[in-house]
């Protein structure tokens, strides 16, 4: 029987996901600085989500809303969508956890 | 200070011809009621990469899992899913355009719950005794003495800029030369946190300027937000 997947674990394969959509984002030249403050300010969101709740099990529903999630961000190509994501991502993530973006 | 229709020029038309698409209409009569979590759901998909209902439904669980409300929230936000996947169906260029137009239409309908009938109008200009009036229109406009309001609506957070600040603000300066108080607003579809980290990038004057973000669209009925 394995471990149940963590809220900790969970938000870990988000913020590497993130990290890949804010790379793409980052191609935008004119909006790099601002792609790379809004990245760290929800990535400090979710990493405080971590903090606070990290041992709690996430239930089965959040780890695939979680993972449902990444693949549509794993999908864009386009900087400008990456960083449409970049706003929406942490938001979808968030709510699945029952957490406030 | 007084309010006028913008020029019907070639953008006007063209803009007219997608408010008038009646999804725009329909989805942000759907987003006026929503919570902030349909209101998020009504964001991704409309921003989304794939049309595929179900999986749309399994990155909402606390919408659509075993636990979501059922009765008319479900009801809810099943619409709001069938209508934002309506828009993201359209090509890029067009869907921008419509996402655009729905903030519009979903500001207008708050702003009308809370206003009389007739003072909440679109696509308007302020015009000021001495001053040459601004090119673009206002989104919104709450046109009533003593209490005006003009509103500039964005899909998301990356569409606030200088140019956007200084008119709002220009126009509220303006407005108080005359000793008419004007309310100024920026009404973002995006989460809040998203649109302070913008704004704390910009140097045009921010501080008069009401930010009403997703999470606090409500307030433009003066109620609570839910």
């Amino acid at each position: 029987m394995t471990d149940p997947t963590t809220i900790a674990h969970l938000i870990d394969r988000a913020l590497s996901g993130y990290a890949d959509l804010t790379t793409l984002g980052e191609e935008i030249d004119d909006e790099w600085s601002y792609v790379t403050d809004l990245s760290t300010a929800w990535t400090d969101r979710l990493q405080a989500v971590a903090s606070d709740h990290g041992d709690t099990a996430a239930p089965d529903t959040v780890v695939v809303a979680v993972d449902r999630a990444l693949q549509e961000i794993a999908a864009i190509e386009d900087p400008h969508r990456a960083i449409d994501w970049l706003y929406t991502f942490p938001q979808v993530v968030l709510l699945a956890m029952g957490e406030q973006p | 200070m007084r309010f006028q229709d913008a020029a019907k020029d070639g953008r006007a038309v063209v803009y007219a011809g997608i408010q008038a698409e009646p999804v725009v209409a329909r989805a942000a009569s759907l987003l006026a009621d929503a919570t902030p979590t349909q209101r998020v759901l009504a964001r991704a998909v409309m921003n989304g990469e794939t049309t595929d209902s179900a999986g749309w439904m399994s990155m909402f669980p606390t919408l659509f899992g075993p636990d979501g409300a059922d009765g008319p929230e479900r009801t809810r936000s099943e619409a709001i899913l069938a209508t934002s996947l309506e828009v993201a169906d359209r090509g890029e260029q067009v869907r921008s355009q419509v996402r655009g137009a729905i903030v519009e239409a979903l500001t207008a309908i708050l702003l009308e719950r809370g206003a009389a009938q007739g003072a909440v109008r679109r696509e308007r200009r302020i015009l000021f005794d001495g001053v040459r009036a601004e090119i673009h229109p206002y989104d919104v406009t709450v046109e009533r003495d003593g209490a005006a309001e003009a509103y500039d609506c964005k899909w998301g957070a990356r569409g606030i800029n200088a140019d956007v600040l200084h008119q709002l603000d220009d126009a509220r300066q303006h407005a108080a030369e005359e000793d008419e108080p004007l309310k100024v607003g920026l009404v973002i579809f995006d989460a809040e946190r998203s649109c302070r980290v913008r704004l704390e990038r910009q140097t045009a004057p921010t501080a008069a300027i009401e930010l009403i973000a997703l999470e606090t669209l409500d307030r433009l009925v003066g109620g609570t937000p839910r």
